[in-house]
């Protein structure tokens, strides 16, 4: 999406742009995780970012093609690509290859205590951390997310039609059960207290079901695709993109039926593209599609600061260090802000 | 927004063995210095010669809770959202269809996801057809019919292997099927990819350029199932609001069974030119500039589907002209 910059009056830098390190990369950033204090950022030619506060940012060529996605192991990154591999990436730089699919792309990555899963086409391929082969888990049709739980015993994969959540049971065997919904899902997450399963669909609107009883129901009204989505504050809330507003679903207490979701307003008519929660706080860090990037309460009537102005891209990634001293932002075109959040 | 860099997409279909691969890599071959990606399915056969070529399994399937006229190709949303994320731009980018896919999703697909739609467009659908064994495919698969209908550009392959009277009795089948086709007739698809690439098919600008065959078409059909062509032409303006009625709640209930419709429609009391064009329940419209001062203002509309005879089109037509 373009954006005619002569439309906006020029912004004067943010303090976090001052102080931080603005970088023109001019290809996609795809993805980007924490690990400790650092952030591996990945790229649509295959290469790989690592940024800290101690050093200079280092770069490697991990793929041959579009990395599509990415997850953490421990201190190593997990990731997938349109290349057809799946590697395991060391924070010096050792690159190890999980495996090959060959013309087949790697399309989503996770990873529990040492257990690493990857999806390919309708495959999901689990490596028991103490096992050297994968075990298949076969789907009828294209998976479109991974996820575990927050304690790694259930694995939620989304699909046409549904979700299909695998589970092993007391003799190791793997059971799975189903949740059916007609459509195409894509992410998908447990929520952190284990309660609920949520996916964004390939239609403008989440399906979320409540485990307990499977009790279903949609959380629509938004104008496009909800790309990104992050519970926040343990389950207090589900913050969501895929409108002009950053739509945030309460998901205490009894949940968010009947209930109206908290809309966290930002100046024009831009879509929230990239929704990054602030650890342990009611509190998000909101991209949108013109690139800039915005740090809110949710409650306390949203108050706001901008952490990037706008670039002409959507943001495509946010990630934090873990002991939220730092943040990294990336965008569809490449340009990336890695700063410090706090003033020295 | 208008300025938006688009990718444009060929789709690739025709009937098993009708010489759809020999085409794809005569673009791949003679298309020096572009950077193209092939979209193959899993059936495909080998031997494409291009570096970026990704697999993918037709995942058909309905969006909007099970709406018929919004199903869609659910791999290629997927692969083209990936392949948006490469370094290297790509030129163009080529889908190749099972020799029975339905090709109305891969269409609908354009239309319908608002990704897809905003960085790639939708070129051309072209498909290969063998002119040895087309009438009889027609026949005994309703896919092959479906693929003559949907296509922008048809190239009649093998005619080297055909005698002149049945090239003539072929391309009388395709017409009939599809009047706003161009046919190109081959032997090994030796056409130049000028006519086959960078068409701009599903502009609607382009529907004022190429004026299909709005002849009033014959009304004989050997059965019911066939798919035919219907279209209609009218010197008196049509009354805008009686139109949409008719036409709207036509494609409501009969989008299934209506493939594709293009239309430039003259309005009473509008000075624009309106330009329209659908895939089943699916339509794109727009009002098109002022009327040239040396043509005639008509309005001329076809259809292509089946049962098209049932759906009293003239009598709808005809009630939509102004009082």
């Amino acid at each position: 999406m373009t954006t005619d910059l002569n439309q906006f009056p020029q912004l004067d830098k943010t303090k976090f742009e001052q102080r931080g390190i603005q970088l023109e990369i001019g290809v996609p950033v795809t993805c980007a995780v924490s690990i400790g204090n650092y952030i591996a950022a990945g790229f649509g030619d295959g290469t790989i970012r690592i940024f800290s506060s101690e050093e200079k940012h280092k770069t490697l060529k991990a793929h041959k093609g579009v990395i599509l996605c990415m997850a953490k192991d421990g201190d190593n990154i997990l990731t997938g690509g349109d290349d057809g591999y799946f590697l395991k990436i060391s924070l010096n730089g050792e690159i190890n290859k999980i495996a090959n699919f060959g013309s087949r792309w790697v399309d989503h990555v996770t990873a529990h205590n040492g257990n690493l899963v990857c999806s390919s086409g309708k495959v999901v391929y689990y490596w028991d951390k103490n096992k050297k082969e994968p075990k298949s888990l076969n789907h009828d049709s294209t998976i479109g997310g991974l996820a575990f739980d927050a304690k790694g015993r259930r694995l939620a994969v989304s699909r046409y039609g549904g979700v299909t959540i695998w589970k092993k049971d007391y003799s190791n065997k793997w059971k799975s059960t189903k949740l059916d919904w007609k459509g195409s899902h894509n992410k998908v997450s447990f929520s952190p207290d284990g309660k609920y399963l949520v996916t964004s669909m390939q239609e403008n609107v989440l399906r979320c079901w409540r485990l307990k009883d499977k009790l279903d129901f949609a959380m629509s009204g938004y104008g496009s695709k909800v790309k990104s989505f992050a519970f926040i504050d343990d389950t207090s809330y589900l913050a969501t993109s895929g409108a002009i507003d950053a739509i945030c679903w309460p998901f205490d207490g009894e949940g968010p039926m009947g209930r109206t979701p908290i809309c966290v307003p930002y100046v024009g008519n831009n879509q929230v593209t990239f929704i990054e929660p602030f650890p342990d706080e009611k509190a998000i860090f909101a991209g949108l599609s013109d690139g800039s990037v915005f740090l809110s309460q949710i409650e306390n009537e949203n108050k706001t600061i901008i952490i990037r102005s706008f670039t002409g891209s959507e943001v495509s990634a946010i990630a934090m260090t873990d002991d939220k001293s730092s943040i990294f932002i990336g965008d569809m075109n490449g340009n990336t802000l890695w700063t410090s959040i706090w003033d020295q | 927004m208008e300025n938006k860099h688009q990718v444009p997409v060929t789709v690739l279909t025709g009937f098993l063995g009708a010489g759809k691969t020999t085409l794809l890599n005569r673009i791949l071959t003679e298309q020096h210095g572009q950077k193209y990606a092939v979209i193959v399915n899993e059936f495909g056969e080998q031997g494409i010669d291009n570096d970026l070529v990704v697999d993918a399994d037709e995942e058909v399937f309905e969006m909007n809770n099970g709406c018929i006229c919004c199903t869609v190709r659910g791999d290629l949303i997927r692969i083209l959202s990936g392949l948006m994320k490469r370094a290297d731009k790509l030129d163009a980018i080529i889908v190749e269809t099972t020799g029975l896919a339905d090709p109305a999703p891969v269409a609908q697909t354009f239309f319908v996801d608002q990704d897809v739609a905003n960085k790639t467009k939708l070129d051309a659908i072209v498909t290969v057809a063998d002119a040895v064994h087309l009438s009889s495919q027609i026949e005994d698969h309703h896919e092959a019919e479906e693929q003559i209908a949907f296509g922008d550009v048809i190239l009649l392959n093998k005619i080297d292997l055909v005698k002149d009277e049945n090239i003539d009795v072929v391309t009388k089948r395709i017409r009939k099927i599809n009047p706003f086709a161009k046919i190109i007739k081959t032997t090994k698809c030796g056409a130049p990819l000028k006519e086959i690439l960078n068409l701009d098919a599903f502009s609607l600008k382009r529907i004022l350029e190429v004026e299909p065959d709005f002849l009033e078409s014959d009304h004989d059909h050997e059965h019911d199932d066939d798919v035919t062509s219907l279209s209609f032409v009218s010197d008196k303006p049509l009354d805008m609001e009686k139109f949409q009625n008719w036409f709207g709640k036509l494609l409501q209930t009969k989008g299934q069974d209506i493939m594709r419709t293009k239309g430039i429609l003259d309005f009473k009391g509008e000075n624009d030119r309106y330009v329209f064009q659908g895939v089943h329940m699916l339509m794109d419209a727009s009002p098109m500039g002022k009327w040239p001062d040396d043509k005639e203002r008509s309005s001329r509309l076809v259809f292509i589907g089946r049962n098209l005879e049932t759906m009293n089109l003239k009598e709808g037509f005809e009630a939509c002209k102004s009082e």
